[in-house]
């Protein structure tokens, strides 16, 4: 099996408390300092390094080695760090330290309905929102009526402005956008959790669609073990920023991670 | 375990970036997206209006009258024998384009971190899709400064357009980069230093008054105009007049010091975008 996402050594570094108290001018001096690789004139004396203690690291020296078609569940408690892994590969914020290789296209699902405008109809949005997903315009329209009917939202409401819907149809849609894009790599983090029962388990037995019938590789955090156990094959446990539990079946990383949070609390 | 030679991946992201790395691929990549913030960008502005895109023709209008009456009327303040309509009319188009591209780019971060924070995309799409959106604003107010133009020119009026007015896509490329780098300066400092959108604002409000846009360069004491060469929006201004009205003042060193610090701008403002891109979701 061929490596899909390939990840070493990722750190994410955060600083606490107060930013940005600085000066403008203060900031430039040290900017130019960093540019230059003169010592910077604003370092406090005695500090070497720039990561103190104020701050602290979201992820310390990640390594992970996704193959082509896994479905892997991303577990560990709040603040364990796994939505700053999931922000890092989907590019939303760079690593402090380390970096990770791609093979194929990612579409990340972090929320559904990114990018709706209340005052664009349902079918305005979706080209929209498919398109800040990074699907082009064709691709959008050859797949309209498939999503529309996926998002059970009939078509009285589909040209009427988003504002108008109700927050179930609102995410039902969102969701339907999210479900046809293709990529070989999907990232997602607790979206499933969208629409009333009947809907979540079509959304669920989508989502177990796209990734096993089309050999996706699936990266994926919820906290509820149902799903997880349902979609994913795989499994790795997060603790302060750091993987605790390698990559295993999913079942074996499902019960590391109870006993973990057992030894924890 | 195959392992991959490191050009067989399709991304890699690391800790370090590359200065110079404009990504300019991706970007063609998301050009649909440009068109889709564009059309959403107009679309969205007039739903539920009445007079809908007509607002872009009334708002200059109302300038051109109130700024005639208190420049022209009151303060008599020449225009260098233009028609007081053409004149303001064709001032307040040109400089409501640049502060257009600039105001919207500057707010791009701000604007957009709920999405930004979600989704990736080229984030340059966004403040193209602006420009691109005063820019077509722009071309609405242009096409009736046209008719203007030809029925003064038909009730003989003393303006004469030139061949040069051929020129003016050109112009706009010039003065809606100039609007747009210092817009992107502003976008990538604003995220870390509110302030400064308070000062853009007042700042903005303030500079119209030091361009050429009520007045003529040639109403400028001669003492002064030193100083209009260091603002890069004077040489766009006074040029438009020449090539379409026929008469104005510029200097060749103004038109060159406007040339060059636009690109040098754009330059900076690229940088610092591509810089902020990468991580003002952690600062905002």
């Amino acid at each position: 099996m061929a490596t899909a996402v390939k990840i070493e050594n990722l750190s994410k570094y955060y600083r606490l408390g107060v930013i940005n108290n600085g000066v403008l001018w203060q900031d430039m001096q040290s900017y130019f300092a960093r540019l230059f690789n003169v010592e910077d004139p604003n370092k406090e004396i005695g500090r070497e390094e720039v990561y103190d203690k104020e701050g602290f690291w979201a992820l310390s020296g990640i390594d992970l080695e996704i193959e082509q078609g896994d479905r892997v569940a991303i577990m560990g408690r709040n603040g364990a760090g796994k939505s700053t892994l999931l922000r890092i590969l989907s590019r939303i914020t760079v690593p402090t330290k380390g970096c990770f290789h791609v093979k194929g296209r990612i579409a990340s699902l972090l929320e559904v309905g990114t990018g709706f405008h209340r005052e664009l109809t349902g079918r305005e949005n979706i080209f929209m929102n498919g398109a800040i997903l990074g699907m082009k315009r064709r691709e959008v329209a050859r797949k309209l009526d498939e999503i529309i009917a996926f998002s059970e939202i009939d078509h009285h409401h589909i040209d009427t402005p988003v504002k108008r819907y109700s927050s179930g149809m609102y995410v039902r849609l969102g969701f339907a956008i999210a479900a046809h894009l293709e990529s070989e790599i999907l990232i997602a983090d607790e979206v499933l959790a969208v629409g009333d029962i009947a809907f979540r388990q079509k959304a669920i037995g989508k989502m177990n669609e796209l990734s096993k019938e089309y050999g996706r590789t699936v990266l994926f955090v919820s906290h509820m073990p149902g799903i997880v156990y349902q979609l994913c094959n795989k499994g790795i446990v997060l603790e302060h920023g750091k993987v605790t539990v390698e990559m295993c079946p999913v079942e074996e990383a499902g019960t590391k991670y109870l006993e973990l949070i057992g030894t924890v609390e | 375990m195959v392992i991959m030679e490191p050009e067989q991946w399709d991304l890699t992201v690391s800790s370090r970036h590359k200065l110079l790395d404009f990504k300019l691929r991706e970007l063609i990549r998301y050009r649909d997206l440009i068109l889709m913030f564009f059309w959403r960008d107009f679309v969205t502005v007039y739903k539920q209006t009445v007079l809908g895109p007509l607002w872009y023709i009334i708002s200059p209008l109302c300038s051109t009258l109130v700024y005639a009456f208190a420049f022209g009327n009151i303060a008599g303040i020449g225009t260098d024998g233009i028609p007081s309509l053409l004149f303001y009319y064709g001032g307040t188009m040109l400089w409501t384009y640049f502060s257009t591209c600039l105001n919207s780019a500057s707010g791009i971060f701000l604007a957009n971190a709920d999405t930004f924070g979600k989704v990736y995309f080229p984030r340059l799409a966004v403040p193209i899709a602006t420009t691109f959106s005063s820019l077509f604003k722009m071309l609405i107010q242009f096409a009736m400064l046209m008719v203007f133009l030809v029925y003064f020119i038909a009730t003989g009026s003393p303006v004469r357009p030139s061949a040069s007015a051929l020129l003016f896509p050109l112009m706009l490329l010039w003065l809606g980069a100039l609007g747009t780098g210092v817009g992107m300066i502003f976008s990538a400092l604003t995220t870390k230093y509110r302030d400064l959108s308070h000062v853009l604002a007042l700042g903005l409000q303030l500079a119209m008054y030091i361009t050429p846009v009520v007045y003529p360069l040639s109403q400028v004491p001669e003492n002064f105009r030193i100083y209009f060469y260091f603002n890069p929006v004077s040489a766009p201004m006074e040029l438009f007049r020449i090539w379409f009205y026929g008469v104005g003042t510029v200097p060749n060193e103004m038109i060159m010091i406007s040339l060059v610090s636009t690109a040098v701008i754009v330059f900076v403002g690229l940088i610092l975008f591509y810089q902020t891109e990468r991580t003002f979701m952690d600062v905002i």
